[in-house]
């Protein structure tokens, strides 16, 4: 039972993002706004695993979190995007480097999702000329991007930890 | 010639974890298909212990005397203006589902709340969603036990209103910020800031005279039409409970 939980510890954190992103905790959050959850989850796994799989769990993340909002916009293309992006990066051995990577990283994949979002709503609207009125909402891309820069380091350090570790051969 | 036998074992086919993927994979499709109707009925489950209890009385009771008042007065003025055009059937009989939110996003791009009540309860989608204050959204789609709310804040977000000052229609439109816009489509419409803006008499998807907010800003015309900021009477980031209205428009 042990064995089948640490191997699966990735998949069980996995779950847990559609959970984290429905609950929305105002206390992790900053004035209504909260960090891009599944960039924490997404980046260690495809720093540890490589872009092709960085790109398959992007692809899934994207189904998951599309079926649980009720917009008729995609995160999918921003996940996978950054799936094969986060999958070419590797880890660094200096701590604090390596923490201010994941920070700077995350905030990169932030605004790339967030960006890609921005851009389809603008899209859905040009033809009604109301996309002129979208334009103040860029502030949620910015808020999005400073509290995922922000928590990433914590959280993306901690999850390598719990990757690595499931990765790791049990000796008997 | 011997490592035929080899290379046609090495095909992807032939490998059980490719078929595993490819069986999340559709899985997962389906989920997408069925709007997440199983995860959001999981998530009901294991949220039920932190549902809300008691809500803060004061703002509950505020924002009820306040649409109650406005309510009052938009429906005695609209009373008056039908009775004298004597030609408006009857409003039909709607009943109210109370339920409570388990879920809430109101900041970013994503503006829903998630509820308690789902299709087993009667809600049905489309179904309009009351706050104290006023307008909260209106029911996008429902699972077993839950039923999800796009916000009239949401970018998703197209309704048709009424300023009742200047008996005018207009259309809401959700930024996925805080203060949705109105669009007039009349540069010399005379709206000010204060005006009381609720639903539309003539509205085919929410009951009338609803209220939604109060106007905070008016912009400068432009390309013949006019905008305002609108202030929502009704505040879903405090909101616990809702009233879902179903009504045979």
């Amino acid at each position: 039972m042990y064995k089948f939980f640490k191997k699966k510890l990735p998949i069980i954190c996995f779950i847990f993002i559609p959970i984290f992103f429905l609950w929305h905790p105002n206390w992790l959050g900053f004035l209504g706004f909260q960090p891009y959850w599944p960039l924490f989850w997404l980046l260690p796994w495809s720093m540890i695993n490589g872009s092709f799989h960085g790109l398959i769990l992007g692809l899934f993340l994207g189904l998951i979190l599309d079926s649980v909002t009720t917009d008729n916009f995609t995160q999918i293309p921003g996940l996978i995007l950054c799936g094969v992006l986060f999958g070419r990066i590797k880890l660094h051995s200096n701590f604090f480097v390596g923490h201010f990577r994941y920070g700077l990283i995350c905030c990169f994949g932030s605004f790339l999702c967030g960006s890609l979002y921005f851009l389809q709503i603008l899209f859905k609207n040009f033809s009604e000329s109301t996309y002129l009125l979208f334009i103040p909402s860029i502030q949620n891309i910015l808020a999005e991007v400073f509290l995922t820069g922000f928590f990433a380091p914590f959280i993306c350090s901690k999850l390598v930890m719990i990757f690595k570790f499931s990765r790791r051969k049990i000796k008997l | 010639m011997f490592d035929i036998r080899r290379i046609s074992t090495s095909r992807w086919w032939h490998k059980k974890k490719s078929w595993a993927i490819f069986g999340i994979f559709l899985f997962l499709v389906l989920v997408r298909i069925s709007k997440g109707s199983i995860y959001k009925d999981f998530y009901f489950f294991i949220s039920k212990p932190f549902w809300p209890g008691q809500f803060q009385k004061e703002i509950i009771l505020e924002s009820i005397a306040q649409e109650s008042l406005t309510k009052l007065n938009l429906l005695t003025k609209d009373n008056i203006r039908l009775r004298e055009i004597l030609s408006l059937q009857e409003s039909s009989k709607n009943y109210n589902i109370s339920a409570a939110v388990i879920s809430r996003k109101t900041g970013g791009w994503w503006r829903q709340l998630i509820l308690n009540k789902g299709s087993k309860d009667g809600v049905e989608i489309g179904s309009t969603v009351i706050g104290p204050g006023g307008l909260l959204g209106r029911v996008k789609n429902t699972s077993l036990f839950t039923s999800t709310v796009t916000l009239i804040t949401s970018p998703e977000s197209k309704l048709g209103v009424w300023v009742d000052r200047i008996q005018i229609s207009g259309l809401l439109v959700g930024l996925g910020d805080e203060n949705p816009n109105l669009i007039l489509y009349s540069k010399n419409a005379d709206i000010k800031v204060g005006d009381l803006v609720s639903s539309s008499p003539a509205s085919t998807l929410l009951p009338p005279n609803i209220p939604i907010g109060i106007v905070q800003s008016v912009d400068k015309p432009f390309q013949a039409r006019k905008t305002a900021k609108i202030s929502l009477l009704a505040k879903p980031q405090v909101i616990d409970w809702v009233q879902i209205l179903k009504v045979n428009i």
